[in-house]
């Protein structure tokens, strides 16, 4: 809550003759653009044709009016629904085939390739590698479209303070990727069962957790997208660099047979994440996966935000 | 009121802004005018927090605009219309517009109505031509119905309906008291529209002063003298050039005096005991003023620019002399200059 007075808000103000009246009085709108053209009179005699924002001492804003700002932008763009859509085909797609994987390995007639009961949850995290791409390509979105539109500089009128709009962004991403990637999880366990039949394990809490995690996994990931976009700014250098870290560096760096460099790849961000995912006791257990890739979000963002704060928009 | 105190950017090497020190005063409207390159831009990026200053302050009533915490509420700014995702549509714009600072919903109806794009409020603004877009970046100045407004060449690609729009709109913010602060490059724009001037010139103030006053100052601004007494007509030119006044022969009855007024060189005349059949000011227009002004600080000038042209040579020196100097950029501005078929949707 402010409690500055400002011109033409501060009811006091605004029964001051000089400055009673909205913007929009002493030009009458309506019936196209000739109408627009105050017609005789004065131009600030014409009657008001609105309230204005005379009323009222001014509440909102800081940043819960950043947050309420960036949800109504985040849904008011298509590329947000195609990447949702994309999502969720990715999703369904890629559960339905290794669930049919399982099932056809577990039917062959070489017994080495039997794969057991698969927990369903499990389907969906192996999922989750391809899917995810979809998924961080909205969250870079809302950060990189702002750069190649120049809405970065309206966004910044309308909420001068970086860290502002730096957290807005975090707190929409984190929170619409995280219900995102629960109902991803539902959706990959939900296309496994039918087809595991009985190969398929459901425990109500190892899925329920699985599915959690998978939302977290994607939230996470997602937070550290933005980051890097808003230190990168472009769409392209950021989907390249988020593209190589998540998998590239990983897959080259564990193709080699020198530990350290190995304990590297297992410390990445992607690699880290999917560690905690499949609850890996090597090369650390799951709580040590979350915690690095909690840190290498809050890393990206930090650096995010030196760029956004430093640079001139 | 928005308040320079030494206002200094640097780009490298480059001063693009040189200790601006300026008051923008409320309830009348200031223009904002140089040479292209000369500052502008950057000095409106300044005072809304855009741009970080490399010394010196910008403050919008008494405070810097970073620290508002409803910012919107304070200053309207429109200074760059393609602004918005093209993906959004008018209304979702300034819905998120509108939720930043805490301004209720039902006021976006309201500027969409004042601005006239009403019927397009649901169409995405990608779609949109230069000068719906200007208009949907009014409504956003609007938005906030704030004491300080900023308009950066608020009239590109508006038709000559829109352009006078445009004024009333901005004469009549001012008329209610506010701080109505414009950049244009249409002189005669200007001068219908603005009260006071702010003339800049490579980062540097070269003038800060009403428009009548400016017009006065410039030497195109001439006394005419029409006498059937030649020899009293010498005496006067002698009398007027004693006095370090420019006296210029006119016809063979005339004399065009700069430097001094009528009553000046009507006394004198009415020392000398001659007899007069015209005492007149012509008065200069705002472009020649200002390309007198200006004459010595343009950053991108072309070879056929003289200082101090009047109408005649305009077609190669006109305001945006910048433009001139180059075919492609005429060429390419031209088309959204004229009425826009589409604004009439």
């Amino acid at each position: 809550m402010s409690t500055v007075p400002t011109r033409g808000l501060d009811p006091a103000a605004s029964s001051s003759p000089a400055r009673g009246s909205a913007p929009t009085a002493g030009v009458p709108t309506g019936g196209g653009l000739a109408a627009g053209v105050p017609t005789g009179g004065g131009l600030a005699a014409g009657p008001p044709t609105g309230g204005g924002l005379a009323a009222g001492v001014p509440t909102g804003g800081g940043l819960a009016g950043a947050v309420a700002s960036e949800w109504t932008k985040l849904w008011s763009v298509r590329s947000v629904w195609w990447a949702l859509l994309a999502g969720f085909l990715l999703m369904a797609a890629t559960a339905a085939q290794l669930a049919i994987y399982v099932q056809n390995s577990n039917t062959s007639v070489d017994p080495t390739d039997d794969r057991g009961v698969v927990a369903l949850g499990r389907i969906a995290i192996d999922s989750v590698e391809p899917t995810q791409f979809a998924v961080l390509a909205m969250a870079m979105l809302v950060i990189t479209a702002e750069y190649s539109s120049g809405t970065i500089r309206a966004t910044l009128q309308w909420t001068p303070s970086r860290g502002h709009v730096i957290l807005a962004k975090t707190i929409v991403v984190a929170g619409v990727t995280f219900v995102l990637g629960v109902l991803l999880g539902a959706l990959g366990t939900l296309v496994a069962a039918p087809i595991l039949g009985d190969w398929g394990r459901y425990e109500p809490t190892e899925t329920l957790g699985d599915v959690l995690g998978v939302g977290a996994y994607l939230a996470l990931i997602s937070v550290f997208t933005l980051g890097v976009g808003a230190a990168l700014r472009g769409a392209v250098a950021t989907l390249t660099s988020v593209f190589l870290v998540l998998t590239v560096v990983p897959a080259t760096l564990g193709l080699t047979n020198v530990t350290f460099v190995q304990r590297i790849a297992d410390a990445m961000p992607g690699t880290a994440g999917l560690h905690f995912l499949r609850g890996d006791t090597d090369p650390y257990p799951p709580p040590v996966g979350l915690l690095l890739l909690t840190t290498w979000a809050a890393l990206a963002l930090l650096s995010g935000h030196t760029v956004l704060h430093r640079r001139d928009a | 009121m928005i308040t320079l105190t030494g206002l200094t950017k640097r780009f490298g090497a480059s001063t693009a802004v040189d200790h601006l020190s300026l008051d923008i005063a409320p309830g009348r409207v200031t223009g904002f005018l140089g040479p292209n390159g000369a500052g502008k831009s950057t000095t409106m990026r300044m005072i809304l927090g855009l741009d970080r200053p490399t010394a010196g302050t910008a403050l919008v009533g008494g405070r810097p605009y970073a620290s508002l915490r409803h910012p919107l509420r304070h200053v309207g700014a429109l200074l760059d219309a393609k602004a918005v995702h093209p993906g959004r549509t008018a209304r979702a714009h300034l819905r998120a517009m509108a939720h930043s600072n805490g301004i209720p919903v039902r006021r976006v109806d309201e500027v969409l109505a004042t601005v006239g794009l009403t019927g397009v409020a649901g169409k995405r603004a990608g779609t949109f031509s230069l000068g719906m877009g200007q208009r949907l970046g009014i409504a956003g100045a609007l938005l906030g119905d704030p004491g300080v407004l900023m308009f950066d060449e608020p009239v590109n690609g508006l038709d000559p309906d829109g352009v006078r729009w445009i004024r009333q709109l901005m004469r009549s913010l001012a008329a209610e008291g506010r701080t109505v602060f414009v950049s244009s490059h249409l002189m005669s724009e200007m001068q219908l529209t603005a009260d006071q001037l702010v003339v800049i010139g490579r980062g540097r103030l070269i003038v800060d002063a009403p428009i009548a006053e400016v017009i006065a100052g410039s030497s195109r601004t001439v006394v005419r003298v029409r006498s059937p007494q030649p020899a009293g007509l010498a005496a006067l030119r002698d009398r007027l050039a004693a006095r370090s006044v420019t006296v210029e022969p006119g016809d063979a009855d005339e004399l065009l005096v700069s430097g001094a007024d009528v009553a000046l060189v009507g006394d004198l005349a009415h020392d000398l005991g001659v007899r007069l059949h015209e005492l007149s000011t012509r008065e200069a227009s705002l472009e020649q003023a200002y390309l007198e002004l200006t004459a010595d600080s343009l950053e991108y000038s072309g070879p056929a620019t003289s200082p101090a042209t009047g109408p005649a040579t305009s077609p190669a020196t006109g305001p945006a002399t910048g433009r001139a100097t180059s075919p492609a950029t005429v060429t390419a501005t031209s088309p959204a200059i004229g009425p826009d078929p589409q604004e009439r949707a």
